[in-house]
């Protein structure tokens, strides 16, 4: 059953998203939108809609936080509430209708990184906390980690330094370096924390990336076997799960097949390509 | 005495969203800052902008330094929010957040710093006008009240206070046609713009007759002379001027 972190929006029903909600969370320069890359046309190819969100990218805020990011005048309270408001606008206008539509929602962050932002700018946690407790719980949340000295060369090889990635309004150095180094160090101590209390599943992003997707791959298969399809795959037990396992099961529990059947062949066929690669949960199952 | 989240100005909970914001606000409590805040409220029609801006003047010919800030005016944010309006894009949730945001802009960068350096500052408009719409709007009570936990509380907030029927007359007289929002159309409760803007102030006014109480705001009769009203204010903002003494007078 969907649930939020507390509070319910107004005008927002949440007992039908029969979607999936995929987190991936972690700092600046773990590779997060690389794998996001990867995991989209794959989710894809097995036959689920994929929709794909991430910070600032809604149509409301999008551009006008991004404005307000040029100047070096966006306050701490101010910046929070500027990413909260896009963050509302995605969840009721992205996020929720796509979860109606049996969409696997694939976002690039989520509410962690704006309270682990906030956080390190000293704002309340009861503050912050309040705010997003409209936010939907997600249904798996990956959190990419790298240690600072990984993160270095990652960043700042590649791109350069970036005003708010080095935290110049929170950690003014002597120069750009020293700001980042304290600003990320911060920041993944933040992370660090939340992951405790939300349970986030740590994929150590110092891997290849082939690597982590693979990983990844692996945590989203658990995220998709659970819930309302539950009853259906636990049944299969140890054995390989066929087509004739699914319709025999569905007989037995008829509430829910009309409406996900289109989605049960679509997990099956996942599960079935899963299970042929032979790096999978499944055929770790069989062992 | 520590102010913790939880902790309470008169009845309006404190939650500290910047640390030393927090810090600050209990000073202001305390009389810390040595500035003073004045804002008013009231419905639309209410004549509480002509009375900030009578007393506005006031203050300045006695010589204090005096700052105004209007609702929904940060450079930084007021854009967003015209867009959202104009493409009728905002949601309860957003329609509260964007504001907020923009109030957060002016609270960080003229509201706070003013009041520390020891102006006077004058607000058209202030949280209590989100209270009032936000939960107009369907918005959960506490949640709005909790957004905009990182308030400076006013020294005084004035309510003008005017019948439904008043104010809408007043404003009804050679008026441009009402916008989509100001007239609460995205609430669906009618058709009819005028209609709907009738409802929707009927439902502001009766956050705001509630919010009287829970934030001790100070009643102004809308329905009296203007002069009568004016003379009312100036006599709260004088006397606590005159207890205020590091209020700083240009000359």
């Amino acid at each position: 059953m969907r649930q939020t972190y507390g509070k319910l929006l107004p005008g927002m029903r949440i007992s039908d998203l029969t979607g999936k909600l995929i987190v991936i969370e972690g700092t600046d320069g773990v590779g997060r939108s690389t794998q996001i890359n990867l995991l989209k046309p794959w989710l894809e190819e097995l036959g689920h809609a994929v929709l794909d969100t991430g910070m600032a990218r809604s149509t409301l805020a999008g551009e006008g936080l991004k404005r307000a990011k040029e100047g070096n005048n966006l306050g701490r309270v101010t910046q929070s509430l500027f990413y909260a408001t896009d963050f509302i606008d995605r969840l009721e206008n992205e996020i929720v209708p796509a979860l109606r539509s049996g969409f696997i929602v694939l976002t690039d962050r989520y509410v962690y990184s704006l309270m682990a932002r906030a956080f390190v700018r000293g704002m309340d946690s009861k503050w912050i906390r309040s705010i997003y407790s409209v936010a939907l719980k997600p249904d798996a949340t990956f959190y990419l980690r790298l240690s600072i000295d990984q993160l270095i060369p990652r960043v700042v090889f590649s791109r350069g330094f970036d005003y708010w990635e080095s935290g110049m309004d929170v950690y003014p150095g002597r120069d750009m370096y020293d700001s980042f180094c304290n600003y990320q160090t911060a920041l993944m101590a933040e992370f660090d924390r939340l992951s405790e209390e939300y349970k986030f599943e740590v994929i150590e992003a110092s891997a290849d990336a082939e690597q982590v997707f693979e990983h990844l791959k692996a945590g989203i298969f658990r995220a998709l076997e659970s819930d309302s399809r539950k009853e259906y795959i636990s049944a299969r037990g140890t054995k390989t799960l066929s087509i004739s396992d699914l319709t025999a099961n569905e007989k037995v529990a008829p509430a829910a097949q009309t409406a996900n059947a289109a989605k049960f062949e679509s997990v099956l066929r996942s599960i079935m390509a899963h299970s042929a690669d032979g790096n999978g949960r499944t055929a770790q199952q069989q062992k | 005495m520590e102010i913790t989240p939880g902790s309470r100005f008169g009845t309006f909970e404190v939650l500290l969203p910047v640390r030393s914001l927090g810090r600050e606000t209990q000073q202001h409590r305390d009389d810390g800052f040595p500035g003073r805040l004045f804002i008013v409220e009231g419905i639309d029609g209410s004549g509480k902008s002509t009375q900030l801006s009578l007393l506005h003047k006031w203050l300045e010919s006695k010589g204090y330094g005096v700052v105004f800030s209007e609702w929904n005016s940060s450079p930084l944010v007021k854009d967003t929010t015209k867009f959202g309006k104009k493409k009728k894009m905002l949601t309860a949730a957003t329609f509260s957040l964007i504001h907020a945001t923009d109030f957060a802009d002016r609270t960080e960068k003229s509201i706070l710093p003013l009041l520390k350096a020891g102006a006077v500052v004058l607000c058209d408009r202030y949280i209590y006008t989100a209270f009032a719409r936000d939960v107009a709007r369907g918005m959960d009570r506490e949640w709005v009240r909790e957004l905009y936990g990182f308030a400076v509380k006013p020294t005084v907030a004035f309510y003008f206070r005017v019948p439904l029927e008043t104010a809408i007359g007043r404003l009804m007289d050679g008026r441009d046609e009402l916008k989509y929002y100001e007239a609460g159309m995205d609430l669906g409760l009618s058709d009819d713009p005028e209609e709907s803007f009738r409802l929707f102030q009927g439902l502001i006014l009766k956050e705001y007759e509630k919010m009287i109480s829970e934030f001790g705001l100070t009643v102004i009769d809308a329905t009296l002379p203007i002069e009568v009203q004016q003379t009312q204010v100036r006599q709260i903002v004088k006397t606590q001027l005159e207890k205020a003494a590091n209020v700083r007078v240009q000359r």
